[in-house]
């Protein structure tokens, strides 16, 4: 493991390097916030950011993507055929994504590549990638990542993690993919000794600045239906008005819908987010849909995250900490209420 | 605002007591400080968790579509606006209600909030007309009026229309001087100017659809956003797409909306979404004299007409 | 360069404005061939995605046309249209529609005369404001299909 001294003063010079075997992602501002965006020739993230409202996940898995294409028009070549989308060529580097929206991805990763199936698109996205994470050093009140196996620090999931230590970042190096970033960026000033005492204090005290947290320790000893059927689910989720909101800023959310657009004689077939808050979501053919009323569906949400994803993969909660649904929904449904309800019924 | 919590967890436990109703709806302390959650009481010992004070944004009447159970409601100004619509739609019958009226001076923005306070808000409270907020700022206290929601600074009915009981004393109605200075500040654009000036407005949207789902509004069983035969709207985010949804939302509701700003305190994105309803209000008035949910009985603008309706645009 | 030919999509009421535009056909009132006219049972079923839907896919106008105010077929159909259409033209162009772009008239079946000067003005004014831009959705291929 080691750690490279990056001043500040050199960093902007970097990535224009960086620029040369990369297409850079970084945190913007837009509005009165930020988010992550492909930054243009010449501009910069800015690294000073508190949060964004929407994760990166959109890198790996974007809102809309089109999948396929084809042309009715016999004038032209491959007429009637429906053809996949090439992958769109280059390497990208992530630069300043959160340790627990790297988490997130790694997460996501689980369904979209295993042994049953492999997404080709999510997998092409993610192999494109690499993950230059910045670490949190003054989380945010609504971030419980600490118990949800990540934290403001953690590596899983990144190539290099970025510590913010004032005139410089110190970068951690994680990975192969990683060094090369670094050394694509002339990074290589050695940092000296006391680099990871450095980190390690930044650390800590982060990891206790997050003094909210949720348990989750019993639920996996608990059975689905008796969880599924709990007397809790109508009233704790009343508020709930079951707009998309916390699924599209949820970095683990993972669920599309596949859509047919068609102008004249062109079409695409695109895959969008989709949220299981809608009613549409489980609609059948029939008529019928077994989630039929809100509470139902926002039931399916929390089951999903915190008790079947648990069960199935044995790898924690399907959720990372990030907070974001906790401060952006308008209800203020909190998944933390509900995970510590679930864990003590 | 807290004897006005009080006097709500009064009602709300005679009426439960009494089994005139069997909930109240109303709202509960947030998990955050500048936030308050909807919730259900069904039990009379429950009724404590009720409270209010400016982080009761969302509009109650929202939950009472196609409810068959007696219900105790709580309504600020514009929501009591929203039963009446509710009621005239027949989406709720006025003898299941018991409304408990709550005379409103307003809701505080999130945002203005959280600006106030340099970023994240960590501490609220309320006292008389003055709120403090505490951050990365400081503590800052203000008195509330400049700190309202947009909407509550042109509010025409703070008091509730309709109403079985009251939780305070009523308090005085606004007069703004311009109520529709926003509408007009974009009139005075030529087209490109305001073409631009709603493409930059609705940036960012992620069509979440927490504007419409937080709107008393919205109950279609199937919205046309969910249609697909035809599909009039695609359900990616293209900008066409995105601006086509805004503008069908807020089109029905013209003459429905009672500004009660619901669908900008939901959004995530702060994204104000109002500057297209808003215009339709303004048209209801200068045309039809209209202003909504003010009377029971009466039949919204688009579902009656005049034989000499204006129609100098009709060649 | 070729001149710009504006695609206007016309809704016409069946009973009315269609039987002028047949009325204006057979008596040989001479019209540019810009309108793409849809056939409707009355002025109140045009419904607001029906416009939208027709600038989204591109028309550079829309043209709205029913029976006079008191000859509906359904006796309140266009009465109630009015109120639509009034509240429709105000948003569309307080979001940016240029003013000529949305039209609407009341031409009764024996007006061929006033339906060939109305298309007339509607075409010639939406020609003036030159192709409806961005308001179409860019459906955007990754690529040229090969």
């Amino acid at each position: 493991m080691s750690y490279i001294r990056i001043a500040k003063a050199s960093w902007d010079g970097g990535l224009e390097k960086a620029r040369k075997a990369y297409e850079l992602i970084g945190p913007v501002p837009e509005k009165d916030s930020h988010k992550y965006a492909v930054l243009a020739a010449g501009q910069l993230p800015d690294m000073g950011f508190k949060s964004t409202k929407l994760s990166p996940k959109w890198v790996v898995f974007p809102q809309s993507e089109v999948m396929f294409e084809y042309t009715l028009d016999e004038s032209k070549a491959n007429h009637h055929i429906l053809q996949e989308v090439p992958a769109a060529p280059g390497a990208r580097a992530v630069i300043g994504i959160r340790p627990y929206d790297a988490k997130a991805i790694q997460l996501t990763k689980m369904n979209f590549d295993n042994k049953d199936y492999k997404d080709p698109f999510w997998l092409r996205n993610y192999e494109r990638c690499t993950f230059v994470g910045l670490a949190i050093n003054e989380p945010s009140s609504t971030d419980f990542s600490t118990s949800c196996g990540t934290g403001p620090f953690a590596e899983e999931g990144l190539d290099v993690l970025l510590v913010d230590a004032g005139d410089a970042f110190i970068a951690k190096v994680l990975t192969d993919k990683g060094k090369k970033f670094l050394s694509e960026a002339g990074f290589a000033e050695e940092a000296g000794a006391d680099a990871a005492k450095a980190v390690e204090d930044l650390k800590a005290k982060a990891e206790a600045a997050i003094t909210s947290k949720v348990s989750y320790n019993k639920i996996a000893g608990k059975t689905i239906m008796d969880l599924y059927d709990a007397p809790f689910w109508k009233d704790v989720l009343f508020g709930c008005i079951n707009c998309g909101t916390c699924t599209y800023a949820c970095p683990t959310c993972w669920c599309f819908d596949i859509q047919d657009e068609v102008k004249g004689t062109d079409g695409v077939r695109v895959r969008n987010w989709d949220s299981c808050m809608t009613g549409l979501f489980t609609h059948h053919a029939s008529g019928h849909n077994p989630r039929e009323h809100e509470w139902e569906r926002t039931r399916q949400r929390f089951m999903h995250k915190l008790k079947y994803f648990v069960d199935k993969y044995d790898a924690g909660l399907m959720c990372v900490g990030c907070g974001r649904c906790v401060e952006q929904c308008p209800a203020n449904i909190d998944i933390r209420t509900v995970c510590n309800t679930l864990n003590d019924f | 605002m807290a004897d006005v919590a009080l006097k709500i967890r009064e009602i709300a436990r005679e009426l439960l007591d009494s089994e005139k109703v069997d909930v109240v709806i109303g709202f509960k302390k947030g998990t955050l400080p500048v936030m308050s959650e909807p919730t259900i009481i069904r039990k009379a010992s429950d009724t404590k968790d009720l409270i209010w004070d400016a982080t009761c944004r969302l509009n109650l009447c929202n939950y009472l579509t196609g409810r068959k159970d007696r219900i105790g409601i709580i309504a600020k100004g514009c929501d009591a606006r929203n039963i009446v619509g509710h009621i005239v739609e027949n989406k709720i019958k006025r003898d299941q209600l018991v409304i408990i009226g709550v005379p409103c001076t307003g809701m505080a923005d999130k945002k203005v909030l959280s600006d106030l306070a340099g970023g994240e808000v960590t501490a609220y409270s309320e006292a008389g007309d003055q709120i403090t907020v505490s951050g990365p700022a400081g503590e800052k206290t203000v008195s509330k009026a400049d700190v309202l929601q947009s909407n509550c600074c042109t509010c025409i009915k703070r008091n509730p229309v309709i109403f079985d009981e009251m939780a305070g004393e009523p308090v005085e109605e606004l007069s703004p001087d311009n109520r529709f200075a926003d509408v007009e500040a974009i009139a005075s654009m030529d087209a490109a100017a305001k073409w631009g000036y709603f493409e930059e407005l609705l940036s960012g949207c992620t069509r979440c659809y927490a504007c419409k789902n937080a709107c008393p509004l919205c109950y279609c069983p199937t919205c046309f956003v969910d249609e697909s035969r035809p599909q009039w709207v695609g359900k990616g985010t293209d900008p066409i797409d995105i601006r086509t949804y805004h503008f069908l939302r807020a089109y029905h509701c013209a003459g429905r909306c009672t500004d009660c700003g619901a669908c900008e305190a939901a959004c995530p994105m702060d994204i104000k979404m109002r500057a297209f309803t808003r215009k339709s209000i303004k048209d209801c008035v200068d045309n039809y004299g209209w202003e909504t949910g003010m009377k029971e009985g009466v039949r919204p603008p688009l579902d009656t007409f005049k034989t000499d309706d204006p129609e100098a645009f009709i060649r | 360069m070729q001149e710009f030919e504006p695609k206007i999509i016309t809704f016409l009421c069946n009973w009315c404005t269609y039987g002028a535009a047949d009325l204006a056909g057979v008596s040989r009132f001479q019209y540019p061939a810009n309108m793409r006219i849809i056939r409707l049972p009355c002025s109140g079923r045009v419904s607001p995605k029906m416009v939208l839907s027709a600038f989204r896919n591109g028309a550079d106008g829309v043209w709205i046309s029913g029976c006079h105010p008191g000859d509906c077929h359904y006796i309140t159909g266009n009465y109630y249209a009015r109120r639509k259409f009034t509240l429709l033209k105000e948003m569309l162009e307080h979001t940016g529609l240029e003013p000529g772009r949305i039209q609407f008239s009341w031409i009764s079946s024996a007006e061929g005369v006033k339906f060939a000067d109305v298309a007339r003005t509607v075409i010639s004014e939406v020609k003036a404001l030159g192709p409806a831009k961005g308001m179409a959705k860019e459906f955007i291929m990754s690529q040229e299909v090969a």
